[in-house]
């Protein structure tokens, strides 16, 4: 921290609004362009984190114009005390791919109990049947049921790792590739589910509850196969940063 | 104070200067800069990301707040961030005390004699 005494003001008072660079050669906007660029997590997540630094950086640039500074030597300066984008991305990346982590443990684990619900429901209504496609379509489903059911406790113990019980317990690092792999194992479990309950509608004689369950499990696999694979991506870019 | 050694405390000097009330990502690295009278060597950046984390932890909280048509984060410590605060304090006062016991043995504490 080098600026120390730089003067304080209110953020409407702008003076790059008087002495506005160009857009091209601005370091500031160029550092929040690479440091966007270079981050992935969930988008509310980011935009909240980039809207942040660029608030940031912009009440420096402010600060070191009401000092004496050109808008060119003051942007230039409030870039580096900062810190590049290559060491700001590190710390902001463990946080983004925390927050995706978490992202995926919710996901999975609002949707795998209700998953397994809806399919009990589904065979509890329809007891009479004792075709063998219906009856092995039953058995497979309950057995997708019960391990997704198990992942959604992993996920719900990860919620609590990395919530309020990260105050007393240091976050494994390689929990959010393993929320990842879970919630890409759910997302698997939930699309074969899917088709196993479509294919099971067609034969079931109470075949509406049936073609609802499996709905449900299309949906499920849509909300938590894309948020794992955002998981899994922003696990290997923490690892690599 | 080189960074490396400042990042292992910044947590702490976060929740310290929001003790007196809720401030603004800028304000707080104005805040630690004015009471570290600028010996601490901290790339300022790296404050966002470590709000970020002490907010998950519900060590603060934040909110939105609009000046003129922007708007900016403000933060503010929860009871559970003050709780954390002081042992932070705790543990740092044995810490250096521990460390100046050995580094001047002839300038002991009372307390340690």
């Amino acid at each position: 921290m080098s600026a120390h005494g730089r003067q304080t003001g209110p953020a409407e008072a702008h003076p790059l609004e008087a002495h506005p660079l160009e857009a091209e050669a601005d370091p500031v906007e160029k550092h929040i362009a690479d440091l966007t660029a270079v981050l992935h997590g969930p988008a509310r997540a980011k935009a909240r984190m980039i809207e942040e630094i660029r608030d940031g950086l912009t009440e420096t640039v402010a600060a070191h114009i009401r000092g004496g500074s050109t808008p060119t030597r003051a942007a230039d300066d409030a870039v580096r005390e900062f810190g590049t984008p290559e060491e700001l991305a590190p710390g902001c990346q463990r946080e983004l791919t925390i927050a995706q982590a978490r992202h995926t443990a919710w996901a999975v684990a609002l949707t795998a109990p209700l998953l397994a619900a809806c399919w009990y429901l589904a065979s509890s209504t329809a007891p009479g049947q004792d075709g063998p496609v219906p009856r092995a379509a039953q058995l497979f489903a309950t057995q997708l049921a019960t391990a997704v059911g198990a992942i959604a406790l992993l996920a719900a113990l990860a919620l609590a790792v990395t919530g309020t019980l990260a105050r007393r317990l240091p976050t494994p690092p390689r929990l959010p590739l393993a929320i990842a792999w879970a919630g890409t194992t759910a997302g698997v479990a939930m699309g074969v589910a899917t088709l196993t309950l479509t294919v099971a509608s067609l034969l079931a004689t109470d075949w509406p509850l049936v073609a609802l369950a499996g709905a449900f499990a299309a949906v499920s696999h849509a909300v938590v196969a894309p948020s794992a694979r955002a998981c899994r991506r922003c696990a290997r870019l923490a690892r690599a940063l | 104070m080189r960074a490396d050694r400042v990042r292992g405390h910044l947590d702490g000097l976060l929740m310290a200067v929001l003790e007196q009330g809720p401030l603004h990502g800028y304000a707080i690295i104005t805040a630690v800069q004015q009471r570290s009278g600028g010996v601490l060597d901290l790339r300022t950046g790296t404050i966002y990301p470590a709000l970020n984390k002490l907010e998950r932890l519900g060590l603060l909280t934040s909110s939105w707040e609009s000046v003129g048509e922007r708007r900016r984060r403000s933060y503010r410590l929860t009871d559970a961030g003050r709780r954390s605060l002081a042992e932070e304090r705790t543990a740092w006062r044995e810490f250096t005390m521990a460390i100046g016991s050995v580094l001047n043995p002839g300038a002991q504490p009372r307390s340690a004699i």
